[in-house]
Formats: structure tokens, sequence, C-alpha cells
């Protein structure tokens, strides 16, 4: 029996659709989760010793992302900050109109001058914080996250992005390269 | 030949001469000897080339190696050395559950199996093999692809953790002569049969101090000493130490020599010298002098021995230096502590001056020091400060006036118990009484218990340990070690410490995995995860960070005739 032109058209869309779509997002090296946060309502302090009031800083009207990492990490750390790197190199003199905020999860060692040396060393501009506070504080944060790390030997790669939802995140896990990071938040900050 | 079973003899001429085979040939062999510029080189130059490429990310040329992360992003490589993940030694890391293979030449010239050969029923070894995938043997032409582009000989691309490197042949190179020295033969203190310690002892060191410090380490030596006994001896127990920590550490003895210094600090180094070249140790344990840590410190450094945890209040402060591996920052932390807890408080101080008191002596200037550095990165003025001199008695009346002239929001008093009397009638001022006065519970010493109740709402004390109501339960540990003896004989902080150098040890060497490399047993303890000792209410690691306890209370004394301390801060104070 010929097939028609149409109705090949119509199997290679659903194949496309069904079939390679899901495999591909299978195949991507990270998940992508919205989840539902509540911050706690702690004071931090950045790399300029300055205080933090996390929660009103993360409800700013700018775009935010988030990250977890510590300075001296030999793995995932550098990849995750390179991410931060490019966005604001992308974002070119709007820099400052995007907040980035890294929170240590090795509070005891990172203090301000250790996090700003480190920001140094990523050519970070204006927009992108490290934060650190008291052992407690951070593991309520972590918690808030739903990325609590007992041991910070044993972290993943996470990233979370606000949407425009009061509470709502996009969650990022896994290795992610700069165009995938770029397009995910993209897609979040400007739905 | 496997590794386990390379001894290292050599003097440091031999090992120039080593070198500089692995780098001639290193270079012959890359592209057909085509790195003219390389090639002109001495060896010693070609190997601080490379040590620079590798540790810094920087080029021959001065500019920094080109990276790429994730495989698009553009980075300068000094963001991302070889070092930050494969590490000093070249031995690699897991972290995070990523694993980072070893990049040296021993190991980069060999195919890599599923399974480590002679370890293949050792739990902890053939986790460690699965992680990486079997491949063949690099040559230098496929180690430079796999740099450059991230697709190692097999076609699988490392990308996901890995830059990929803009680096031309020269300077690849340069790069590959470099990893071909790295690590490239164990080193000293190693034998099939044992691994040699030594620790050192100052002259007039009290004796109760120094046998404090040696019981733990004696007690760990001959522990695994019988246990290296008993794998010889007991098949069952054999089998439970291979399962365990694998049949080369488990046949390994150890011992601990005692490098014993007399006369002046300016004269330890040719004693330590002549200890070494009798017997080089794999590595130093512990330690301890009166006085400044820093003559050890820098013989360690020339001699690339590490040694963990030496008993002392005044170490070597430094970001970059990598041999010694300190509890904490000693003395000066309180004053660190002090300061930054202070700074926490300002804004009470409506701008009114904070009063240092100094005692010119060792622990005074080295509490002063710490508070002065750690205010002055908070931007607010100075303190002012008064000195003692050393002698000086510090009377209430004296003490008053200060208060009464300065009129200090906070006063900082750095003195010993004989400021006792002093610090106790600053209680019973009605006017010109300082909002807060600090003092350093090391340097006030067991005094601070006296500390009278009227003048304890006002006294502040730094306290770099756990409270004593909640490190009674480590009695057990130290009990152990002890097997009988009664640990009122011994210094309880020292003793503790001394524990705590034993049981790091050991884990590190069981992590190991038969890499004795004294830059990896570094590598080791910087990647290791937090665990609970005594003592210490935090120790943390992490690669490169070589004090490993970082915080200090805050505390006041309770009410009551035998008061508790009261915390007052967290341990860490940012």
């Amino acid at each position: 029996m010929k097939r028609s032109f149409g109705g090949v058209l119509l199997f290679v869309a659903t194949f496309l659709v069904f079939v390679i779509q899901p495999v591909h997002a299978e195949d991507r090296p990270y998940q992508r989760s919205i989840v539902s946060l509540s911050i706690p309502d702690v004071v931090l302090v950045n790399q300029e010793g300055e205080k933090v009031r996390l929660r009103t800083y993360l409800e700013s009207d700018l775009p935010v992302a988030v990250d977890f990492i510590y300075a001296t990490c030999t793995t995932i750390c550098p990849i995750l900050s390179a991410g931060f790197t490019n966005l604001q190199r992308q974002l070119g003199d709007d820099s400052g109109r995007f907040r980035l905020v890294s929170i240590t999860i090795d509070p005891e060692h990172d203090s301000p001058e250790i996090m700003k040396d480190y920001l140094d060393r990523y050519r970070a501009k204006q927009g992108w914080d490290f934060l650190t506070g008291s052992r407690a504080d951070i593991n309520r944060v972590m918690e808030g996250f739903d990325a609590y790390f007992p041991e910070k030997m044993s972290h993943r790669p996470l990233y979370f992005v606000r949407t425009g939802e009061a509470g709502r995140w996009v969650r990022i896990e896994g290795m992610v390269d700069g165009q995938s990071l770029l397009k995910e938040i993209d897609n979040t900050v400007n739905k | 030949m496997k590794m386990s079973e390379v001894g290292w003899r050599g003097s440091d001429c031999i090992q120039r001469l080593v070198l500089t085979v692995f780098l001639v040939i290193g270079l012959v062999g890359l592209a057909g000897g085509g790195a003219a510029s390389a090639g002109d080189l001495s060896p010693e130059e070609i190997l601080r080339q490379g040590e620079r490429m590798y540790r810094e990310g920087i080029l021959p040329s001065g500019k920094p190696m080109q990276a790429y992360v994730s495989g698009d992003i553009p980075m300068e490589g000094t963001s991302f050395t070889c070092i930050s993940c494969h590490l000093r030694s070249g031995i690699g890391s897991f972290e995070a559950n990523v694993a980072t293979p070893p990049t040296t030449g021993l190991h980069l010239y060999l195919p890599r199996k599923r399974t480590i050969e002679g370890f293949e029923h050792v739990p902890s070894y053939h986790k460690y093999a699965t992680y990486f995938p079997p491949r063949p043997a690099y040559t230098d032409e496929t180690l430079g692809d796999l740099i450059r582009s991230g697709d190692d000989p097999t076609g699988r691309s490392v990308l996901k953790v890995m830059p990929r490197y803009d680096i031309d042949d020269d300077d690849m190179a340069i790069l590959i002569a470099y990893l071909k020295t790295l690590s490239p033969e164990l080193s000293p203190g190693i034998s099939k049969e044992e691994i040699k310690f030594a620790t050192v002892i100052g002259p007039g060191v009290d004796q109760v101090a120094s046998d404090s410090m040696l019981v733990p380490l004696e007690f760990q030596v001959s522990r695994k000493n019988a246990q290296a006994k008993t794998y010889k001896n007991n098949d069952r127990l054999a089998r439970m130490a291979f399962n365990m920590i694998g049949p080369d550490l488990g046949a390994k003895s150890f011992s601990l020599a005692k490098w014993v210094l007399k006369g002046p600090p300016e004269t330890w180094r040719a004693q330590l010298e002549e200890y070494y070249r009798a017997e080089p140790p794999f590595a130093l344990l512990g330690g301890i002098v009166n006085g400044d840590w820093a003559p050890i410190h820098s013989f360690c450094e020339d001699h690339r021995l590490p040694d963990l945890f030496p008993i002392t209040d005044y170490p070597a402060i430094s970001d970059s230096d990598w041999y010694t591996l300190y509890f904490s920052r000693g003395i000066r932390q309180e004053g660190e502590a002090a300061a930054r807890y202070l700074h926490g408080m300002y804004d009470l101080f409506s701008g009114r001056n904070i009063v240092q008191v100094v005692r010119d002596n060792r622990e005074g200037q080295a509490l002063a020091i710490g508070f002065r550095e750690a205010w002055a990165k908070t931007g607010h003025p100075a303190p002012l400060e008064v000195v003692l001199k050393d002698g000086e008695e510090l009377t209430p009346e004296r003490l008053r006036k200060i208060a009464s002239t300065k009129n200090p929001a906070a006063l900082v008093v750095w003195d010993d118990d004989k400021s006792l009397p002093a610090l106790a009638s600053l209680g019973d001022l009605k006017e010109d009484k300082p909002g807060i006065v600090m003092v350093s519970g090391s340097f006030l010493g067991q005094s601070f218990w006296h500390i009278p109740e009227q003048a304890r709402k006002l006294i502040y004390l730094t306290y770099p340990y756990r409270l004593p109501q909640d490190e009674a339960r480590f009695d057990t540990n130290i009990k152990s070690i002890l097997v009988g003896k009664p640990m009122a004989d011994y210094d309880q902080t020292i003793i503790r410490r001394s524990y705590i150098t034993g049981e790091v040890l050991n884990r590190a060497l069981v992590k190991m995995r038969d890499q004795y490399y004294r830059d990896y047993l570094l590598d080791v303890i910087g990647m290791m995860a937090n665990a609970v000792y005594p003592l210490y209410e935090g120790m943390t690691f992490g690669p490169g960070q070589r004090y490993t306890v970082k915080g200090c209370y805050i505390v006041q004394l309770g009410p009551g005739e035998k008061p508790q301390l009261e915390r007052r801060s967290e341990w860490v104070i940012q």
C-alpha cells in the first residue's frame, strides 16, 4: 500500500514529538524541575563583609539565580561558577540587572576575604555576590532549598532560578553546558 | 613492576637526574622532536614552566592558558588549573561523585584496566577502579589530543567535567614533559615492609607535655605493628585486614623516630638536616617546641616533608605554603575571633572607641596581632592600644584608669592570670564602665574559673575548644589509648590533639591506596570528609586548607560556685 505524503509527515511529526524529544530529554546531562521553596529569614554576610538579609535579597525585583559552592572545591564548583561568569559575560553592561547569588557550603573556611578572592578569580562583575554565615544559618538555607549536604565533599551541582510565581523556582541539577544554562535561565525569567 | 614495590632512596642529586631523563624523553618523544623552542630550554626551566602551567594555568609566554569549560564556555586557565582537580601529586581526586583520574606519567602511559592488578578483591580499590573506564596507554600525541579536544583514545569525551585547552605544540611538549615527572617514584620513608615517621621535641619542653604528645602516636605505631604481625601470622585476621585496607598497607609496620633538638632555634636547622640525612621519614607526626614553629615549618617546606599537626600556639601563617598541616592559626586565632565578635555588635557602640591592652610578650602580641588584623578588615577605626611591659603589673587602679580616661565601648585585655584582680575590680565600677571586657581564655589559663560573680556579666572570654560540659564524652576515646594509665598524668589538650593526629593519619593512609607520595598524603587529607574529634567543636578539611580548626567560641562564666561556660557566639564567627 502506498503511504500518502501527508501520512508520512504525520508519522515523522509524531515520531519527533513522542520519541525524539523524550529521548533527548533523558540524554540531557541535567534534570530540570519546578519546586516550591521557603527561604529562611536569615542574615548572611557577603564578600564585602556586609550583612545581607537573604529572604529580602532573593525577593528582589531583579531576576535571581542561586548556586551552592565552596571556595576550595576541586570539581563541580568551578564549573558552576564558570556558568555564572558566562552568564555575566553574555549580559555585558547589564550584568548588574541580574542577581547571581553563590552561597557557601563551607562557612567555616569561606570568609568574606576568601570569597572576594574567589569572585575576582572568576572575573565576577557587579550583580554576583558570594554569601557565608554561621553553620546553623547555612544549614537552614540548604534545607530551605531542599539542597542539604551533610558534608561538603558529597555535594551536587545545583542551580536555582526564581520564576515569576512567588516561592516557585526552577531547579537545575547536573552538569549543564553554557548554552543550555543560558536557555534555561532565559526560558525561566522571560516566561 | 608494581608501584608499591618501588622504593625511593635517592638523594636530591639523583632525583634531578631522573627528572632530566624524563624531561629529555618527553621532549624528544613529542612530535618527533619538533618542539624546537621547548627543546632549547634546560630541564630545570622546562620543569619550572611545566609546573607553572600545571599549577597556575600560565603559559611559558606569561599569558593564561585558554580553557573552554563544559565544552563551550571560554575561561582563563588560571581559574581552571590542572592542579585544582588532579591535585598537586597528580594522583587525582574524588569529590561530589566526580572522580578525577591520575595524571602522572606513570599512570597515563600505562593502559587502564577494569581492576587494579593484585587488588581485585579489596572493596575500596575495586570501587575506585570502577569509576574509570578502561583505555589504552596514552602516547604523547593522544594525550595532547585529550587536553585539546576532550576526547580520550577510545573516543570518549571528558568535557562534562574537564575543560579543553588551547595549547600549541611547544607548550604542550612542556606540559607533557612535566606530567612525566609528576610523582615519578614513591616518596622517601617508604619500603615494602615499613613506613617511617618522625616527630620533633624541642629543648626545654615540659616532660608532661612531651609525654602527652608522644603517647597517642606511640599507641598508633604499636597498634599498627601488632596488626602487621597478625597479618603475617593469622590467616583469618589477615583476610579481614586485606578486605579493609588491602594487602600492601596491611603488611606494613610503622616506626616513629624522635628528633630531639638542643640549643637555640637558630641551631635547629642543622640538627634537623642531620636527622633527615640519617633516616628520611615519610612524614613528621605532631612535634612540640617552646615558641615559634617557623624553623621546623621552613625545613619541611624545603624538603617537601609533610608535618601533620604540630603542637604549637605559634604556627607559621601562610596562604601558600604546603607541607605543614596545623590545627589552627594558634593563639592569634582567639584575637581574630574577638575582633569578629565585636564587629557583630559594633552598631551598639555609638562610635565609642575600642581599647586593646596588650602584655608585651609572645602571647600578648600574638593575640593583639590577630585582633588588629581582623579588626582592620572590618573597616572600623583602629583600636586604641595600651602596652604593658613584660613584668609590669596591671593593677586594679591602672585598669580602672584606662577604663575611665579612654571610655571604651569594649575593653580588650590580653594578659595572663596576674591580671585577674584588676579584671575582677571592673565589676565593682558604677560609672565609666566599658560595655564589654574581652579576655583570652588560653592566656588567662585555668584562673578564669575564679572570675568573681560580680564581674562575670561584664567579662567575655575567647575559648578555642569544645565547652568542657560537652567534651567529657570524649574521655572514652582518650582512655582507650592510655590502656589503664591515669588521664590526670597528661596534659588534656595536648593528648587530645595528638590523638586526632593518629586518627587522621589512619584515615588518610587507607584512602591513599598504596600511592605513597608525600604530596598525595596532604591531597588526601584535604579531600577528607569532616569528622567529629575530641577537643574541637569542628575540624574541617578542604583542598589546600592548612588550618583545620577555624572556630573559637566567645563565652561567659555562668553563675554559682561551680560555674559552667555559657556560649555567646557560634563556633565560627563571620
